[in-house]
């Protein structure tokens, strides 16, 4: 993942928030298969996906001037804003997906019925050497379902019949073990 | 609060798994100007980046791209530059539900505030709340209004108390989709037993109910119409007391009106 002269992210972020639609090629090529394969795993519809690799890299060509370096790496920067995307079309899918149920099923959680049908779709795997792979089971599922499936803690916590204190223990240990991977500390007092 | 539970918070809020009081509630501390926490919020992101990064990874059409550059061809060369963002919104959260939340906030209340002043306005956000924690997903309301603004022909209409209503003030965003939300401020509870019933109407045509809006005891309130009524041409806006909210026409007072 080292990169290569003239390819150094940052250094393309700043050009393109001159307007270099080189460098804006050359970022595209980089980046298009990981924002595309993490907004497939979260909208499940490839036609969908396609749409939110285009928003999300036309939103860096027109915000590439309010990246700065000192606040983030430039991959934490886009899957940022390409995540957050994702998740709110999903979000807006299930709304209308649940709209479309007859009145009387109005109360039924966000994300039943129809929603868990896409889910099922889902045909994304982890590859055999990431870091979800080499996780424990109970950790990735939580970390899974806030990230890629847009719920909140309580929702999981309702989802898996869990106390919310255990879902939260999880995502947290879950989340100390990527700090650990990428080499960050935890900061003092927090364990 | 032990500042701890604030750095937990700011894990869960990377993750975007905090609900939505506590993330308000955190996006307000972060306002504050709490380094720590800022800083343990963007190492846990960069951690994050490992998550996507585990999934077999998928290449995605050609054609994307050569949309993607016949549109940025399209554009301007030079980038119109960024508007200044308040620094923890920096991260560019495109319509994530705390963006939205400091929208709410600026327009439900229509009083002076810039996101700058978010930690002072935690006590409107907390009335704000109490309307959203009755709807069955305060996330996706969020995303609906933030859709509604991010539309350029959503349209921004002023509405403003009248008869028993005056005192009262209302914003009417609407799109022509017939997707709307009204947020109303000062206008008082409905007396027991009436209801504030809300209505649009087309020039020339009978006013349709697009539902009813209930305040809190600061008088604050909001209705968000969802499209689907096949709604066109809509021109004016009014709410109105009636007896009960299942009126098919008005037959009360107009407490708020546009125009
Ligand atoms: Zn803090």
């Amino acid at each position: 993942m080292g990169a290569e002269p003239g390819h150094d992210p940052v250094l393309l972020i700043q050009q393109i928030a001159r307007g270099d639609r080189e460098a804006f090629e050359r970022f595209y090529n980089r980046y298009a298969s990981l924002v595309y394969t993490l907004a497939l795993r979260v909208v499940h519809v490839r036609s969908d996906a396609q749409d939110l690799l285009q928003e999300v890299l036309l939103q860096v060509w027109r915000q590439a001037g309010s990246y700065s370096r000192d606040r983030g790496s430039p991959e934490a920067w886009l899957l940022t804003i390409a995540r957050s995307r994702a998740i709110d079309r999903l979000r807006s899918v299930r709304r209308r997906d649940r709209d479309l149920l007859p009145t009387g099923h109005s109360s039924a959680p966000e994300g039943g019925g129809k929603v868990e049908g896409r889910m099922a779709q889902s045909d994304a795997r982890l590859t055999l050497h990431g870091a979800l792979a080499r996780m424990p089971e109970a950790q990735r599922t939580v970390l899974e379902m806030a990230y890629f499936d847009g719920f909140t803690q309580s929702e999981i916590a309702a989802r898996l019949g869990e106390p919310l204190g255990t879902v939260k223990t999880r995502i947290r240990a879950g989340l100390q073990r990527l700090r650990e991977l990428v080499g960050a500390k935890a900061p003092e007092g927090l364990s | 609060m032990n500042h701890n539970e604030w750095l937990e918070r700011a894990e869960i809020y990377a993750l975007g798994a905090l609900d939505v009081e506590e993330a308000i509630q955190f996006e307000a501390h972060l306002a504050s100007g709490c380094d720590l926490c800022e800083h343990h919020l963007r190492e846990t992101r960069e951690a994050l980046t490992l998550v996507p990064r585990s999934l077999m990874p998928e290449t995605p059409p050609p054609a994307v791209k050569g949309r993607l550059l016949a549109q940025i061809g399209d554009e301007a060369a030079s980038v119109r530059p960024a508007r200044p963002r308040p620094r923890w919104l920096w991260w560019g959260m495109s319509a994530g539900a705390f963006a939205a939340a400091g929208l709410l906030i600026t327009l439900s209340v229509s009083l002076v505030s810039t996101r700058q002043e978010l930690q002072r306005l935690e006590g409107q956000v907390a009335s704000l709340q109490v309307e959203l924690a009755r709807r069955e997903a305060p996330l996706a309301l969020y995303t609906a209004v933030i859709n509604l603004l991010r539309d350029p022909s959503t349209r921004d209409v002023p509405l403003r108390g009248v008869g028993p209503g005056a005192g009262a003030a209302g914003r009417f965003l609407w799109n022509e989709s017939g997707e709307g939300h009204l947020f109303v401020a000062n206008l008082p509870p409905a007396p027991e037993g009436n209801a504030y019933v809300v209505w649009t109407a087309a020039p020339g045509m009978p006013p349709r109910s697009a539902g009813v809006i209930q305040t809190d005891a600061s008088g604050k309130g909001g209705l968000h119409v969802y499209p689907g009524r096949s709604d066109h041409g809509v021109e004016v806006f009014t709410v109105t007391l009636e007896p009960s909210g299942d009126v098919s026409a008005p037959t009360g007072p107009t407490v708020l009106a546009s125009k």
